[in-house]
């Protein structure tokens, strides 16, 4: 309204200048202008406030979600082990001081056994690794184009797959009989 | 310090005139390993078996008593209360309950009937060493017999190097050619494992020194050497122990020796 009025006077006061050369026309399809809204400020600092918390509490959530893990369910000790421990409990003799000695004695010469297999295991590496790089030197002594050639990687043995040896060899023409598979695993979101 | 510095600035000087003479042409080989890795896992030695033993028992001393267990001493209790009359045989079901002991025996019974395979192969009675199938405990090494001057040898397979070939490439094709197609191996890589050389009888010397021989190391996946091929030729595959008696060249089962396992 404020505005109109002030326009009214504006023309009023313009009279005789708008005789002569200015044109005010009256404002077609013009509406007043809406009053702008004037917030509380305590009301605009609650509502961010409450939007905040809110992506605050989803937040919590997803957090909270993450921490659980999915169980294994092989290293959950089954509970009728628990309930029945004492049951199942084997009530054996204690071990004489002999048997211990025996066995104190045995482990000691497991241990240097295995430490001198180990020795020999990387005295073998290293043997091989020399080999190998004897062979190399040789090769490009002889030619520098060969010796490239041999020191490239072999692609196809990237993925490579061995079987390792096993307890007893295969049976030949040996058709295994079917069973059936049983997904049992449950699913975890 | 003058006379080290006469000494250095000297050497480069008299160099040259021994090694003009000594630039020398060697003919390259490839050479090829061949194995068979061990198929079934080793025996165990007399102290590996003890200290299995040893961890066999301590894993029942602290094991728990498994639910067949448990069922059998109740079986055993239950038969002690029968005979002393404390308790009534149940008529009705006790055809058809079966005990610990009775599903024991059953199982027994069933694996006695699964015949495993031998660890120990007909053609290792036969000591047929021609044959893939013997020693599975062991790696096996493939030799070929070859004409090296006048004499058959048995060595690994090797072969002259052609001009435009990689040393990968030409084992690769002396073994397709002296072995046949039906030896399916696998490269380990583009480098050579070990190294051989060895001079020419000093009357064939005119063209080149000596041969240098690499060898490459593969490993067998399927198929033997052809044995139908023509000219036969004779191989035998071998255990390390049994592979250096067979080189007549002590050099060579020397060089051979340093890239076994």
């Amino acid at each position: 309204m404020s505005l109109l009025n002030a326009l009214a006077r504006l023309s009023l006061q313009n009279c005789g200048v708008a005789a002569r050369m200015l044109h005010t026309t009256p404002i077609l399809c013009a509406e007043p202008l809406k009053k702008k809204k004037k917030l509380d400020p305590q009301i605009i600092k609650q509502r961010e406030d409450r939007k905040k918390k809110k992506i605050e509490k989803q937040i919590r959530r997803l957090e909270k979600n993450a921490r659980q893990l999915k169980p294994v369910e092989e290293l959950e000790v089954p509970i009728e082990l628990l309930d029945e421990k004492d049951k199942r409990q084997r009530k054996l003799p204690p071990l004489s001081s002999a048997e211990q000695e025996q066995r104190a004695l045995l482990k000691k010469q497991w241990a240097r056994y295995k430490h001198d297999e180990k020795v020999s295991d990387f005295q073998i590496i290293d043997r091989l690794v020399q080999a190998q790089e004897k062979a190399l030197q040789e090769l490009r002594k002889e030619s520098e184009e060969l010796y490239r050639a041999a020191i490239e990687v072999d692609l196809q043995l990237v993925p490579v797959t061995i079987k390792g040896p096993v307890a007893t060899p295969p049976i030949k023409n040996y058709a295994s009989p079917d069973g059936d598979y049983i997904q049992q695993s449950s699913k975890w979101e | 310090m003058l006379r080290r510095l006469v000494q250095i600035s000297s050497k480069p000087l008299t160099r040259p005139q021994s090694t003009t003479a000594a630039k020398e042409k060697w003919d390259l080989y490839a050479g090829v390993l061949v194995e068979r890795l061990p198929v079934v896992s080793k025996s165990l030695n007399p102290l590996e078996q003890q200290f299995q033993e040893l961890l066999w028992r301590v894993e029942h001393e602290n094991s728990l008593k498994s639910n067949h267990e448990i069922k059998h001493e109740r079986d055993l209790a239950q038969a002690e209360l029968i005979k002393q009359g404390k308790a009534q045989v149940e008529v009705d079901d006790s055809a058809a309950k079966q005990t610990a002991q009775d599903l024991k025996d059953a199982y027994v019974e069933e694996f006695k009937k699964f015949q495993l395979a031998a660890r120990k192969t007909p053609d290792d009675a036969a000591n047929k060493t021609d044959s893939t199938d013997r020693c599975l405990e062991e790696t096996v090494y493939l030799l070929v017999q070859q004409k090296i001057g006048q004499q058959q040898h048995l060595l690994l397979p090797q072969g002259k190097r052609t001009d435009g070939e990689s040393m990968r490439q030409t084992a690769e094709r002396v073994l397709r050619e002296q072995c046949g197609q039906n030896l399916q191996v696998l490269f380990y890589g583009n480098a050579p494992a070990g190294f051989h050389k060895y001079k020419y009888p000093s009357n064939q010397r005119s063209e080149s020194v000596g041969a240098k021989i690499f060898f490459y190391r593969a490993s067998l996946l399927s198929g033997n050497v052809d044995a139908k091929q023509q000219p036969t030729i004779k191989y035998e595959w071998l255990p390390k122990e049994a592979l250096s008696g067979k080189f007549k060249n002590t050099a060579y089962a020397e060089s051979v020796n340093k890239f076994l396992f």
